[in-house]
């Protein structure tokens, strides 16, 4: 990578921008799962690792949770984007170079601000714990650059119409920017009280609705179409879905503070947002759904067909989680439980993760010209994710629901402790055999680009999966 | 941009430049990516408009209450009554005020057994919000605008129309400001989308990719 970044853009070759995203990605992954893992021990195990305070569960959560977002799930939108972005424009990357900059900017930041977490330095607030002087850096060395590769490589396109995936790209690399700088303003204005619980939570619910969300559906409206070859089902549907994303997605911030004293005509019309997030969801599933007719064998037989479908099918719980869970009926008895983990989960390791892994195999494979190192060692993962993610996710809703009851009726916490404590355990066996599982998935990745056999010129390599 | 408003429910651009970008559509290739032109199956534009309705029905705020001190005004008279002073254990005490309480009547528009059975208390809990009861129902308030948020009896935070004393209603209504805001913004959304859609060539017609 060194050796690149001080080259002329055009000896720089194609996709190298992309490769490097990609395996930074996976190895933020098994960083970001290997705390999830050590932090749900200490969670199941209370007398596990203590006495040192670096290694507290205080200390540690935020660590697991902002190297899953930004190191993992956002370096393979980025590995995402520099690698579908020109093709669906039929040209090059608008600069190698920029891209290969904001790779290492983002991984030296990303290790910075995650060793400041983890000192203790702290903003305090859910999802925007980083200090202000990072946020500006994430903003200004992570973001901006990013967006102005993915717009530049947009509009130098060699086609008269954008795809709808690149609507999606183009629209979540701008509206990430402004949720930085908006979502952040408590910290770098001193706002305090209810604006900064709300632009805090306004920050949190869009870096999941404006960002996450629509780059992973986006994906989708890519691997599925390109790896089944059958036409995307509607363009229609695809409008509905990208407006209704920006409009439904970005309004609802209040619907997480239903219990505080906000105006309760902004919670009002904050709560029947959140229940629309479902019209989203509804055209994103039936079009991606419908588009895969005639080929369902391919669910069996492609591995990134099958994470992106699994990644589809768990859009249906999550919105309708999503969409419930914040009415004031729901809300007063699942707020500030485990269940809220759950979900968040739900989000974070099931659809998307689901979603972006294909994207990273597929990338890959495609910008590596290799085959597949292993199609076990992939099955292994997908396997080993998918149980891992549905032991963590069942056991923290029973968990959630537990608590929940605990809150409601009055029983004493210690109880509450104790009744919890079987799926503690299942909670940290299940993200274990997630970090498990991320680990072969390196391995294979790894041993792709040094032994995977060569891919025939105009041949993808999803379709020699099965020959040797 | 020209308009066709012919047949709005159909295509809303002339033949021109349908047949434009029917052209369009056909002979681009998007990275080897295509699309079809179907309409939303009809079970999806269903489901879309129950999701609508439900969002509004299942938001109003007839669930996850806080109680108001006038739910436990009558707990607090029951308290100084001779059959309850004469009972000694809390919890017998409490089930007399309850079953003194229940009667079928209407509270802020919901049964008023419901939220008694919705926010049960105890002995001491009643013992802590009594005084503060009592002083409220001395000044003459509407107790229904007070809340009872834990050990405290307060002003409910809802602020909602201006009342003629230029004090606001700080009672929840089942509908305010905030649904009315939706309804707005729901409607500007669903007619800008379809206005967008029905810019495309009419549904019937499906693009031919590579020549098949």
């Amino acid at each position: 990578m060194f050796k690149y970044l001080l080259a002329k853009n055009e000896d720089i070759p194609e996709g190298s921008a992309a490769v490097f995203f990609g395996f930074s990605s996976i190895i933020w992954f098994v960083i970001g799962t290997g705390l999830g893992s050590f932090n749900a021990a200490k969670l199941a195990f209370p007398d596990f690792v203590t006495g040192d305070m670096y290694f507290a569960f205080g200390h540690m959560r935020q660590v697991h949770v902002m190297a899953v977002i930004f190191g993992w799930i956002s370096m393979a939108f980025a590995m995402a984007m520099m690698y579908i972005t020109p093709i669906l424009g039929n040209n090059k990357l608008w600069s190698e170079k920029l891209g290969l900059w904001n790779c290492l900017l983002w991984n030296a930041g990303l290790l910075l601000a995650l060793t400041l977490l983890w000192a203790g330095v702290s903003s305090g607030r859910e999802y925007s714990d980083f200090p202000w002087p990072i946020d500006l850096y994430l903003a200004t060395c992570v973001f901006i650059p990013l967006a102005v590769n993915v717009w530049m490589t947009i509009l130098n396109r060699k086609t008269q119409g954008i795809y709808t995936t690149n609507w999606f790209f183009a629209a979540a690399t701008f509206m990430v920017i402004i949720v930085f700088l908006v979502g952040n303003s408590p910290e770098f204005f001193h706002l305090t009280g209810l604006t900064e619980a709300y632009l805090t939570w306004w920050f949190a619910h869009n870096v999941l609705g404006l960002w996450i969300t629509p780059v992973a559906a986006a994906i989708a409206y890519y691997t599925i179409p390109k790896i089944t070859g059958n036409p995307l089902y509607s363009h229609r549907i695809g409008h509905l879905h990208f407006w209704s994303v920006v409009v439904f997605y970005s309004t609802p911030a209040a619907h997480h503070l239903m219990s505080a004293p906000l105006p309760e005509w902004l919670k009002s019309f904050a709560s029947v947002e959140g229940v629309l997030i479902l019209v989203p969801a509804i055209a994103f599933v039936s079009n991606i759904m419908l588009t895969m007719k005639g080929k369902w064998y391919m669910f069996v037989e492609n591995v990134e067909v099958r994470f992106t479908i699994t990644g589809c099918l768990m859009a249906i719980p999550l919105n309708m989680q999503g969409g419930f869970q914040q009415t004031r009926a729901i809300n007063w008895y699942i707020h500030g439980t485990g269940w809220i983990v759950a979900h968040a989960h739900l989000a974070l390791l099931g659809f998307s993760t689901f979603l972006e892994a294909a994207a990273v195999y597929l990338g890959l494979q495609t910008l590596l010209k290799r085959k597949l190192y292993s199609l076990t060692l992939a099955n292994m993962h997908f396997w080993l994710l998918l149980i891992g993610f549905t032991t963590y996710w069942v056991s923290m809703t029973i968990a959630g629901l537990i608590q929940g009851a605990g809150k409601i009726y009055e029983v004493p916490y210690i109880d509450v402790v104790i009744a919890e404590h079987p799926y503690m355990i299942a909670r940290w066996l299940g993200g274990t055999l997630v970090f498990f599982g991320n680990t072969l998935w390196l391995y294979n990745m790894w041993m792709t680009a040094r032994k995977g056999s060569v891919v025939p010129q105009g041949r993808m390599p999803h379709e020699l999966q099965y020959e040797r | 941009m020209s308009w066709n408003f012919e047949k709005p429910l159909v295509t809303l651009c002339d033949a021109a430049t349908n047949e434009e970008d029917k052209k369009l559509w056909e002979k681009e290739d998007l990275g080897g990516i295509t699309e079809d032109n179907n309409r939303m199956p009809m079970p999806v534009v269903l489901l879309v408009v129950l999701t609508v309705l439900t969002a509004f029905a299942v938001t109003f705020p007839l669930w996850g209450q806080r109680p108001t001190a006038e739910l436990y005004a009558g707990f607090v008279k029951a308290m100084d009554t001779p059959e309850v002073k004469a009972i000694q254990n809390d919890d017998e005490a409490m089930k007399k005020i309850v079953q003194m309480n229940k009667g079928g009547g209407i509270m802020g528009g919901r049964s008023a057994d419901d939220m008694i059975d919705r926010h049960p208390l105890s002995m001491n809990d009643l013992r802590i919000i009594k005084p503060q009861i009592e002083t409220l129902m001395s000044s003459g308030v509407d107790l229904g605008e007070y809340t009872v948020v834990g050990d405290r009896v307060v002003l409910a935070n809802f602020e909602g129309n201006l009342k003629a004393d230029g004090t606001h209603e700080r009672k929840q209504p089942w509908w305010d400001k905030g649904y009315t805001i939706d309804i707005f913004y729901l409607s500007y959304f669903f007619i800008m989308v379809i206005l967008l859609i029905k810019r495309l060539p009419p549904s019937t017609w499906q693009p031919r990719h590579n020549n098949h």
